[in-house]
């Protein structure tokens, strides 16, 4: 049985607590700044005055690495992986399992807290008034608006998953730095976060394509830019849907497993 | 103290340290494999970039990646000597940073010699691997002089990359913050030169040579090493690369040891 309004109560709390902590939510914006800097001049340079490259302009392209900025931003916003990691390292992840609810879960709603404190105070005006002074492109429709704001969200429930099965295998070994390093490696590149994945050689491309981390960024850019439209918007929201699925049944499943096996260190 | 006994002190105490992380093995090996990995992965990004597109501001595939293994070999030994300075507020806030006042040292050094991260051969092995690769892709000519200017420009970058740690740390002692400062500025701007300075814009150049010289770790050096122009500064600026280390190192050591004079305990 899902009891909304228990979940909902973690989404209020971390919500009000970002904004108690604001100034270190805000300090993020510099970084997150600082990319969109590095990327943009990088395609700034690369495009080298062209006006289009590979069937995508200039200025499509330039609103694919905002966007896929702003996203980052977004997917960056919740609670870090190293502090569960810390909590299954001190034990103190044997609290919450004592408690009434459901540990993943909790921590997907106390994200929507602060990712909805983060966009709503940081990134939304920050990139509104972005996209008015630079040449940037907008979808031209509601409904393209629409798909992209799911698309997105989507991709967010398959980022979550993924990198809580990931994090979560500090139950079973006290140093994950490598695994998550090869994630977080797989989630900038093949994700197509940086480079959309029609600039990937052809056997890249394809690897990219049957792996989940398109989901999290390429989809949700490229339905923003129009590169992805009419019915193969349907498609992908499909492929979308079906890794949110197999992501969150490899989450509980991994879960599962660690729940099982939880050895607190120490006693 | 002479500077010899320093010296061997520190490295009686980086030995104990080194002892104690070779007792996990399974970890230090991991994380030398997640280090290899995540810059392989920006290497990666950049020959995928460059298989469409060729060169990034006139820089070939081959050229970027010698700026980028310039960095991270200076990047490895700061890890070394200095990485340890952003976790200065934690210190600061459990009051453990007093047993550095304590004793007949200097605490800058006694603070620096207390960890000396093993991890950073992921660093050297990662470097060295493309500066062989390099070298015989470009055909570069490794005489004495062109490898003593590679040694010297590292040290450069070292002390460089150094100093705006210690700098970083030192912000601990007036607002008791300091890792935070490092992850929200200093990650994401090193960040900025694993790629040719060149290509961004000219504000942004003329910060990154004057102001937190991080031109001076990889991209002007490399320019030398490599005959490549550097638009909008002189030609060889390069060649200041360990004069700018010395002073911005030194500028760096005065503000920590300013902080430390200000420093009050927590008295916990």
């Amino acid at each position: 049985m899902f009891r909304f309004r228990l979940y909902w109560t973690f989404t209020k709390k971390a919500f009000l607590r970002s904004a108690v902590y604001r100034f270190d939510v805000w300090s993020r914006l510099g970084s997150n700044l600082i990319f969109l800097l590095m990327w943009g001049s990088i395609w700034t340079a690369l495009y080298a005055g062209r006006e289009e490259a590979g069937g995508v302009s200039f200025e499509s392209m330039l609103t694919y690495i905002v966007v896929s900025q702003f996203l980052t931003g977004v997917n960056g916003a919740g609670t870090p992986l190293w502090e569960i990691q810390e909590k299954v390292r001190t034990g103190d992840i044997s609290l919450e399992l004592m408690r009434p609810f459901d540990v993943p879960l909790r921590y997907l709603f106390a994200d929507f807290g602060s990712v909805a404190f983060y966009i709503l105070t940081a990134l939304l005006p920050l990139y509104t008034v972005m996209f008015i002074f630079m040449d940037l492109t907008l979808p031209s429709g509601w409904e393209t608006w629409a798909l992209f704001i799911v698309s997105a969200f989507i991709g967010f429930l398959i980022r979550y998953c993924i990198e809580m099965s990931f994090g979560l295998l500090s139950f079973f070994l006290v140093e994950t730095g490598g695994i998550v390093d090869v994630f977080y490696f797989a989630m900038s590149l093949l994700s197509g976060s940086v480079i959309p994945l029609w600039f990937f050689p052809g056997w890249l491309e394809t690897m990219a394509i049957y792996l989940p981390f398109q989901g999290i960024y390429y989809i949700p850019n490229a339905i923003f830019i129009g590169k992805i439209s009419g019915a193969e918007i349907l498609l992908s929201l499909g492929v979308q849907l079906f890794w949110v699925a197999a992501s969150y049944l490899l989450l509980r499943f991994v879960w599962n497993r660690a729940s099982q096996k939880v050895v607190v260190q120490g006693g | 103290m002479s500077v010899l006994n320093y010296f061997d002190l520190y490295f009686k105490l980086i030995s104990a340290g080194v002892r104690a992380q070779l007792q996990y093995r399974f970890a230090f090996v991991m994380r030398i494999v997640g280090l290899i990995t995540s810059y392989t992965g920006t290497a990666l990004t950049m020959w995928i970039m460059l298989y469409q597109f060729q060169e990034l501001g006139s820089w070939t595939l081959y050229e970027m990646l010698f700026l980028f293994a310039v960095s991270v070999l200076s990047w490895g030994f700061c890890i070394i000597l200095f990485f340890h300075f952003r976790g200065l507020d934690t210190y600061i806030l459990n009051g453990t940073f007093d047993r550095f006042l304590v004793r007949p040292i200097n605490p800058f050094f006694h603070f620096m010699a207390m960890k000396f991260d093993v991890a950073s051969f992921g660093q050297f092995i990662f470097s060295i691997g493309i500066f062989t690769l390099v070298s015989f892709k470009l055909q570069l000519d490794w005489t004495m002089g062109k490898s003593l200017f590679l040694l010297l420009s590292v040290v450069g970058g070292i002390l460089i990359q150094g100093g705006l740690l210690v700098m970083i740390s030192a912000l601990a002692f007036w607002t008791t913050k300091s890792e935070q400062f490092y992850w929200v500025g200093m990650f994401p701007a090193r960040n900025l030169t694993n790629y040719p300075l060149v290509i961004y814009p000219k504000a942004v150049q003329w910060f990154t040579a004057f102001v937190i010289p991080f031109g001076f770790v990889n991209y002007f050096p490399a320019a030398v090493l490599l005959e490549k122009e550097t638009p909008f500064f002189p030609e060889n600026i390069g060649y200041y690369s360990p004069l700018v280390g010395i002073v911005f190192f030194a500028i760096a050591y005065s503000i920590w040891m300013l902080g430390l004079k200000r420093y009050k305990s927590t008295g916990s």
